[in-house]
């Protein structure tokens, strides 16, 4: 994935903080944990109103979970950035870690493809075949996220 | 013997120990389930302070329903990964504390369920509830520091 190219993070002062106390990594962990939970929270409960769960029009819920969601992965991702720097051969050239990356991506685009294409069905009481299939694939694509940042370890070199 | 060195000695824990579809699934596993139970938990509590708002509050016992059946999965990964190391876990004051955290969350999420539930067949509104926007805080706090205390359980050392 040319990830090997970023392995110069390990030698910034970023990267030489996150390793210089044994309390950091632990810390980050937890923020990166808890941030995840605040996120899949809203991500479900947004799912869900595509899914079909619930049906009324939710426009000021949804704007107020998607200011929520994107506060959370910032969090987690700059988590994640710390991570990388701190131990870059941990994720270099590591299955699970690029698979997440690219769920991720994948995830993004779905939400950008529900952003420009589906927001309008928030108005309403509208549930389509399409916007059942991107609540779904969404759900999918965060808890495949979940499971491969789990695997991480176990296909670390 | 103990009870718990003779559940590690079972051919369950050596396949939990051993098999890709052991720890690492069910550490997976444990972790969506963690997400779904204290994520949902959180934005009932958002909803309950005001943070968040425009939803139907009879959706409110849906979501922890569904929140319900990730502490289950929760539940059953975290004790298929208990088997195997269960006498180190005892041990440990970060498990012991997260354990405490848990029951306290879980106990919480099931009355509260139910207690939306009544309110939402009644006239009454969830967000005027005060022990229930007090107890879903401390449901809310008690995950998170779940999740802290889990996170801590392999850098804080035994009690002995």
């Amino acid at each position: 994935m040319g990830l090997e190219k970023l392995a110069w993070l390990a030698d910034t002062p970023l990267g030489m903080w996150v390793i210089s106390s044994a309390a950091i990594w632990p810390t980050l962990e937890c923020i990166h944990f808890v941030s995840l939970c605040f996120f899949m929270g809203g991500m479900l409960v947004i799912d869900l109103r595509l899914t079909g769960f619930y049906r009324e029009p939710c426009t000021r819920l949804i704007n107020g979970l998607l200011r929520l969601v994107l506060g959370a992965f910032l969090v987690n991702f700059t988590t994640g950035v710390m991570f990388f720097a701190g131990n870059a051969t941990k994720y270099i050239d590591n299955p699970a870690f690029e698979l997440k990356l690219s769920l991720i991506l994948l995830a993004g685009l779905n939400a950008l493809y529900f952003k420009f294409r589906l927001s309008h069905l928030l108005t309403t009481e509208g549930v389509t075949g399409v916007s059942k299939f991107v609540g779904y694939f969404s759900l999918l694509l965060w808890a495949g996220v979940i499971v491969c940042g789990r695997m991480i370890t176990f296909f670390a070199r | 013997m103990s009870f718990l060195e003779i559940l590690e000695s079972t051919a369950f824990s050596e396949w939990v120990l051993t098999s890709m579809l052991g720890f690492p699934t069910m550490i997976a596993l444990h972790s969506i389930g963690m997400a779904v139970a204290a994520g949902l938990t959180i934005i009932v509590t958002l909803y309950l302070y005001r943070i968040v708002s425009g939803i139907a509050e009879a959706h409110l016992t849906g979501f922890l329903r569904i929140a319900t059946w990730g502490f289950m999965l929760n539940l059953v990964t975290g004790l298929t990964l208990f088997v195997p190391r269960g006498s180190e876990y005892i041990a440990n004051v970060t498990f012991l504390v997260k354990m405490l955290l848990v029951l306290i969350s879980a106990t919480i999420l099931v009355w509260l369920k139910s207690h939306l539930a009544e309110l939402a067949k009644g006239s009454g509104e969830a967000c005027d509830s005060v022990p229930a926007r007090r107890l879903s805080l401390v449901s809310s706090a008690s995950w998170i520091g779940a999740i802290v205390s889990g996170r801590l359980i392999a850098y804080v050392g035994t009690i002995y």
